[in-house]
């Protein structure tokens, strides 16, 4: 896959440490320049665990209020990019749990066996990959499909994903490979199609 | 068989990239966001923000009374820019006093007049946050319109006054593409701006007619 590169590339060129230190006292302009440096990335990684755009505003918005309500408790022992990263993953977890609890209560009323990804059209026998694909990146554990869009969708390196997940690179680096193997094997029947 | 497995691994990348693809940055609601995150994140700037909303006013009313005064008194003057065909039928006659030329400047021009002043004066804190917002841009647009319409209008009759509209259309004009720039070229931009309104003292004008009022006062 071609990886974006996308979190390299927009590094902040700014001096964080001391646009902090201006929001701390209080300045709302320094707030809106750190906002600037991080919200894209930001936006886009909630776009790909919810796959809506208004929750992800929703997400957005929110990891940036936490982010600043604590920012107190930043003690710049990681990068800001790496604390707000992790701020973005709790809050999504934490709310996709009750949005994942409320789909699914609605798919059982409408009988369907399959639980549907939050945004898409997917029905349960389309037989389009993309689709297919969709439905087994939903099935993944939460961890798995985290690490699977940070890394092979947002371009996140294991490094970075390991700060953020506050685990080993290694673990990380299992995690990707036990996702693809999931999703190898969920495809399985369309990979015979496929090479046949 | 391997190849044909890796030939399904890139497929499979394909379709990965499409997962829950989010928007090209520009179409993200960025702006919006950070309205909702100022209210609840800097709640103590409020009280700020509500006086900043003022300024305007409070410039409109220093610089608009001003200029209104300023030309209230080179109306009196044999300087004076040529009366409309309606002024001149109104001076001839015998009973009311001579209308001067500053009656154009009517109240609404002179509040138009403050809130350029004010935005300007705005511009580069605006620009230190990277971009001015989106109640910057809509106001920008808002004093260009008018802008134009004085420039049409009896206001840009007046020589000093027409100059003074024409310098701030150029400005104004500017102000307003910086919404559709991009970073690197935002920045060039904002510098083209600070010259224009060095090289033809656009704010200082507008601050000499207050001086100028408060002079004669």
């Amino acid at each position: 896959m071609t990886r974006t590169a996308f979190a390299l590339q927009t590094t902040p060129q700014v001096n964080e440490p001391e646009l902090i230190a201006r929001v701390l006292a209080g300045d709302r302009l320094a707030g809106r320049e750190l906002y600037n440096a991080h919200a894209p990335r930001v936006f886009r990684l909630a776009y790909r665990l919810t796959g809506d755009a208004e929750l992800a505003r929703e997400f957005t918005q929110d990891t940036f209020v936490r982010a600043f309500q604590r920012l107190a408790d930043f003690r710049g022992d990681a990068a800001f990019s790496t604390w707000i990263h992790r701020i973005t993953i709790t809050v999504v977890a934490n709310a996709m749990r009750k949005v994942r609890r409320l789909r699914e209560r609605e798919t059982d009323l409408a009988d369907l066996d399959a639980v549907l990804p939050v945004n898409s059209s997917v029905r349960r026998l389309d037989p389009d990959l993309r689709d297919r694909l969709a439905k087994a990146i939903d099935a993944l554990p939460e961890i798995y499909r985290i690490t699977l869009i940070m890394h092979d969708m947002e371009g996140y390196t294991h490094t970075e994903i390991a700060e953020v997940l506050g685990v080993a690179e290694g673990t990380c680096k299992s995690r990707l490979s036990a996702a693809r193997a999931q999703l190898r094997a969920a495809l399985a029947d369309f990979a015979k199609e496929y090479e046949s | 068989m391997t190849d044909r497995n890796d030939s399904f691994d890139d497929l499979l990348h394909d379709a990965l990239r499409n997962y829950n693809r989010p928007p090209d940055e520009r179409e993200m609601p960025l702006d919006d966001m950070w309205q909702s995150i100022q209210v609840q994140a800097f709640p103590g700037r409020s009280r700020v923000s509500r006086y900043a909303r003022w300024l305007p006013v409070a410039a409109a009313l220093v610089v608009g009374i001003g200029i209104g005064r300023w030309t209230l008194v080179r109306g009196g003057q044999p300087t004076t820019p040529q009366p409309t065909t309606a002024q001149a039928t109104v001076a001839t006659s015998p009973a009311p006093a001579p209308e001067p030329a500053s009656q154009s400047l009517d109240p609404a021009t002179s509040r138009y007049l403050g809130q350029a002043a004010a935005l300007l004066i705005a511009l580069p804190a605006e620009a230190n946050v990277g971009r001015p917002d989106q109640p910057f841009m809509k106001r920008a647009n808002e004093l260009l319109l008018t802008t134009r319409l004085l420039l049409d209008s009896q206001s840009g009759n007046d020589p000093a006054m027409r100059n003074l509209l024409e310098d701030l259309e150029l400005v104004l004009v500017q102000v307003v593409r910086l919404e559709k720039e991009r970073q690197p070229s935002r920045r060039t931009e904002l510098e083209l701006i600070q010259q224009a309104l060095d090289q033809r003292d656009v704010i200082p004008r507008l601050r000499s007619a207050a001086s100028e009022y408060a002079a004669d006062d």
